[in-house]
Parts: C-alpha cells; structure tokens; sequence
C-alpha cells in the first residue's frame, strides 16, 4: 500500500538529467526523508511532483498519486490537487508569504481556492483554527497581522498552517528549517511531526541536514548527482549505512562524544 | 497614523519655505533691477527711485521676503491701489496684473494636459510592460523594447514637431490646434489635446513600460508567487493578486510624482503646441524676463512637487503594509 510512487522519475534541463531517474514510495501517513547535498536534486524532485518545474525543465518517468498518474494529468487536474491533496512547505518563509497580505487571507486563500461555496467568513474561521493548530497564540488576533509581524519560526508556523488547512493527504517540505535558528528548528520539526500525527497525513521531508530526518523520517532516501544511492529505513541507514557516499555523509556530521579531530568533508562536488 | 501625518505636514511646510528662500534670493541677487526694465528707454533716475518705492525694491531684502510672505498668507497691497489678495504671488508691471490671477487663469489647461497625458501613459506604459515581461525575450518583447528606445531617445520639441507635421499637415487626420473652449465644441476641444498628450507621454510611456516589464518578471521569480501556484491557486488569481499588485505598486507611486511635476506646466510641449498653460506662461515670461511671474511659476512647480511626494508617501503606507507609519518619517 503505497500513497506516492515515483518509478523512474527523471528532471532535465538541455542535456543535464539533474534528477536521473530515481525510484521511491512514501507510505499513507508515513514520513520519507530526502536527503543530500545541495544541488543533488532533492528539490527539483518536490517540484517535479508538483507539476511546478520551471518552463526549461523537462519531467519523464512515472508519479503514482493514490492511483493518480500525476505526469499524465492536465494542468487544470493538477491544479486540484496542488494546495488540497499535496501541500508544499518552503525554504525561506519570509519570501515564500506576500508581504501585501494578511497571513489570514493567504491561508484562507488556500482553504477557499479548494473548497467552492465557502463564504469569506468561514474561510476565515478555517485560517484561525489552522493557526490554532500550528499553536500560534492569538490566532483569532494574528489572522490580520502581516508577514512581517512575525518572527521567522512563526512565519514557518503560518505556512504550515496553509498547507495543513486543506487536510491533504501529503505534505512535501522542502528544507523547512533551513532558514530558521537551531532552537526554533527543533520546534518546527516536532511540529510537523504532530500535524503528521494528528491528521494523517504523509510527509515528504527534503533536507540536507541528517539530524532532521534522524529525528522525524520513518525511511530515507539518500541522493547523490540526480540518483539514488540508498534507500531504506532511517533506523537502518543510520546505524549500518551501505553506500560509501552515506558513509561519508554521516562521518562529516561532527560527533559531540568525538575526539577533537579534523572535520571530515565529502569528497568531490557537485556535479 | 495622525502623528505621522503632522510630522509631515511639518516637514512639507518647512521645504516648501526653503524653496520660497532660495527661489526669492536668486532672484533678488542675480536679476537684473526691474525697475531700470519696466522703466524703459528715456528714464530719469528720479522715475526709477519711484517705481523701486512702489514695488517695494528699496527695502533691505529680509523686509522684501517678509513682504512676499504676508502677501501670500494675508495679500497685500501695492502702491498705486493695486490690490493682490492672498496667496499674492506677486504683481506682474509688464502685463498690468496680479500674479495669482494670471497662474490661476492658465491652471486648468496645464491640468487637462498633464491628467490626459497621464492617463495615457499610464495605460501604454503598463499594457506594454506586461506584454514584454509575458513575451519575455520573444518578438514582441524585442519589438516594444525597440519602440521605448526610441521614445525615450527623440526629444519632446522633435516628436511635438514631427508628429503635428505627420498628422496635421500631411495626413490632416487632425484638426489645426487652436483654442477652443470645451463647452463650445467638444469634439474639437477634444482633438486638440491627442497630439499634446501624446507627446508628453510616449516619453513617459517608455520608462514606465521598461519599469513595468522589470518589476512583472522580478516578482514572477519571487518565492511566494511559487507558494501561491503551490496552493493550487487559479493562475489568472496568481498573477492579480500576488504578481501584479507587487509589481506595479511602485509604479503607481513614481506616476503620482511625475504627474505632480507636469502639474508645474510642460513648457516645451505648452509652447511648441501654442497651449496657453502654466508651462508656456513660464516660457513667454522667462523670454520678457518678467522676474514675479518667473518666480511664482518656480514656486507652483516646488508646491506641487513636495505635495505629490507627500500624497505618494502616504498613499504607499496605505498600499504596502511593510512601510510602517511612523518610522519613515
């Protein structure tokens, strides 16, 4: 039983396969880590299976959505599901809300761009409720504050927010505590993992940083140049990683029980 | 919000006396006397003592400005009976009137020139805009790159003459321009303004639409247009809501300027059109070296200029939240 399937899902741009044909499954109200260097085309696997490549990119393998082939779908079926069943979750929260709106209007904006016959009113009760759930106090208050009222692990709080207020069945986070400080990092990923929790829904977790996915991944992938070079349960690829590559991944991560010693950096560059 | 407001009201009242200093000394100090050209040829230095006592130019210069300021808050009245009601902008010698009277005469002409022009650029410059940053590097966006070019490039005195020679010599598909008073024939009235308007604002029209093309493609790149596709939202929606309102709200506000400053009188377009506005009030009088006149057309031009800023800096704490009341100012 699987939500999302991806078979040999392959991102182009000119003659560059920047994602190269890499398999994996996320389980219903499962969490599957993404993880690898920047540049290793984690990222353009989320867009790819949004539908939100940019023009010059091009999408070949096959996206099996809960027995939606997501590369065959026309934009207008797409569009159903971006922000209802699939809900995305960005870098930088700042630049990812508009400034000139209202957090309660770009979540009920969300919520009502799915739901026809919704009134304002009740659309805006759906962006309070959704606030509550991210447990930003005040939310009934905060609904009309703009973005830049907010401190950045609030801002990631409100789109979170929009993404769980369409109760989709996934939800893809792209390096969601990247741009926040370690502290309030900690509280955004026990956060998704509550949403994940409380509603269901899966989670697709992109990120570069291994403690993030030692903590909330079920399985994992690990991405190298476009490709898979592992798969498997977190647990498993932690404590006996297979590929070389993962080997020097968890290596370079210093150890606080470590002796002092040189950092040790992944050999080669991006392609 | 209120406190702001009067911060800048102060500010503006503060500007706006500067530039009445400023405009005042240049003239007191660099002019030629007025009263030597009012006087004529035959003058006796007796005729010029008296004309220098009715104007007031024997006083020291502080006592002069001080003059000027109260004739513009409370009038004043030169000798001779001549009476100049507030705000007195001074009194012309060379056409026998006051001031105000002669701005206030020519105003609206200014302003139906400077409204018409405005409109018009504004749609040109933003329609062009968006269809470039939409055919970004494709035919039409190299097409209308081509045209703002050339609009920005040929000067207004060339385009007011080619395009009057062009449409009303050549094609006669335009009327020759004289004034006709709006109530009497529309139409007319009407057909006089296009070529004026024009020419004022294919200048215009042609920074606006590189600004417009910049700012459209800039925002389509901005991380929240790609959360509200992400939301699934209806594309005509991404691009009103979160693409446009961004990208065109400092285009809104660069217009209030620029229209503030063609408030002041478009002396080429005015003169080169025979439009009997602000802008060919100050040629004719700059020509006569007629020095109130001169001055008061400065001053209107400054009036409109801090006040436009003003209107725009509130208008854009209104628009964008981000600008927030009080500390800018």
């Amino acid at each position: 039983m699987t939500l999302l399937q991806a078979k040999g899902l392959t991102v182009t741009f000119g003659a560059t396969n920047v994602v190269d044909g890499i398999d994996f499954e996320v389980r219903p109200g499962g969490t599957l880590g993404i993880v690898g260097e920047s540049g290793s085309g984690k990222s353009m696997t989320s867009l790819a299976i949004m539908g939100l490549l940019p023009s010059s990119a091009t999408r070949a393998g096959s996206i099996d959505f809960a027995g939606t082939e997501l590369t065959k779908v026309t934009e207008r079926q797409m569009r159903a599901i971006r922000g209802d069943r699939i809900a995305m979750v960005f870098q930088d929260p700042l630049s990812s809300l508009n400034p000139y709106y209202t957090v309660g209007t770009q979540i009920a904006e969300a919520y009502r761009s799915h739901r026809s016959g919704v009134s304002r009113k009740a659309a805006r009760a759906a962006a309070i409720e959704a606030m509550d759930r991210v447990h930003i106090k005040d939310a009934g208050k905060r609904v009309d504050d703009y973005p830049h009222q907010f401190s950045g692990g609030m801002r990631q709080r409100v789109m979170i927010a929009m993404a769980l207020s369409t109760e989709p069945e996934l939800i893809i986070a792209d390096e969601p505590t990247t741009a926040l400080d370690v502290t309030v990092q900690a509280q955004i990923l026990d956060l998704l993992a509550e949403v994940r929790r409380d509603t269901g829904a899966a989670l697709i977790l992109i990120t570069h940083d291994l403690a993030v996915v030692s903590e909330v991944a079920d399985d994992l992938i690990v991405m190298r140049h476009g490709r898979v070079v592992e798969t498997g349960t977190a647990e498993q690829i932690f404590s006996d990683p297979q590929a070389p590559y993962t080997q020097a991944l968890l290596d370079a991560v210093p150890r606080i029980d470590d002796s002092i010693g040189d950092l040790r950096p992944v050999p080669g560059g991006p392609a | 919000m209120t406190r702001y407001v009067v911060n800048r009201l102060a500010g503006m009242v503060l500007v706006l006396f500067l530039v009445c200093l400023f405009t005042y000394m240049v003239f007191f100090l660099l002019s030629p006397d007025p009263a030597v050209q009012i006087c004529g040829k035959n003058c006796t230095p007796e005729r010029i003592d008296q004309i220098r006592a009715n104007l007031g130019l024997d006083e020291p210069f502080v006592t002069q400005f001080l003059n000027f300021l109260r004739g513009l808050f409370i009038g004043r009245e030169y000798e001779g009976g001549i009476n100049c009601p507030a705000p007195c902008l001074g009194y012309s010698f060379q056409t026998s009137q006051v001031v105000t009277d002669m701005i206030v005469q020519r105003l609206p002409v200014t302003a139906v020139v400077a409204v018409g022009a405005a409109v018009l650029w504004l749609l040109m410059g933003v329609v062009g805009g968006l269809i470039s940053a939409v055919q970004e590097g494709k035919f039409a966006d190299r097409f209308i790159a081509g045209l703002t070019l050339g609009g920005m490039s040929v000067p207004n005195y060339v385009l007011a003459l080619a395009l009057q020679y062009v449409f009303v010599v050549w094609l006669q598909w335009l009327p020759f321009p004289q004034a006709v008073p709006f109530a009497d024939d529309p139409v007319q009235w009407f057909l006089n303004f296009i070529l004026p308007w024009s020419v004022l604002a294919i200048g215009y029209a042609s920074s606006y639409t590189r600004l417009t093309r910049a700012n459209v493609i800039d925002t389509l790149d901005e991380n929240f247009v790609r959360t509200a596709r992400a939301k699934g939202l209806r594309p005509d929606l991404v691009w009103r809501r979160h693409a446009l309102r961004p990208a065109l709200t400092p285009i809104v506000t660069i217009a209030g300027m620029d229209f503030a400053g063609l408030l002041g009188g478009a002396l080429i377009t005015e003169t080169v059109f025979g439009i009997n506005g602000v802008g060919k009030l100050a040629a004719d009088s700059i020509t006569k070296n007629d020095q109130p006149v001169i001055m008061a057309v400065t001053l209107l031009a400054a009036f409109f200029v801090v006040v436009g800023n003003m209107v725009v800096d509130l208008l854009y704490s209104a628009i964008d939240p981000r600008v927030r009341v009080g500390v800018s100012a």
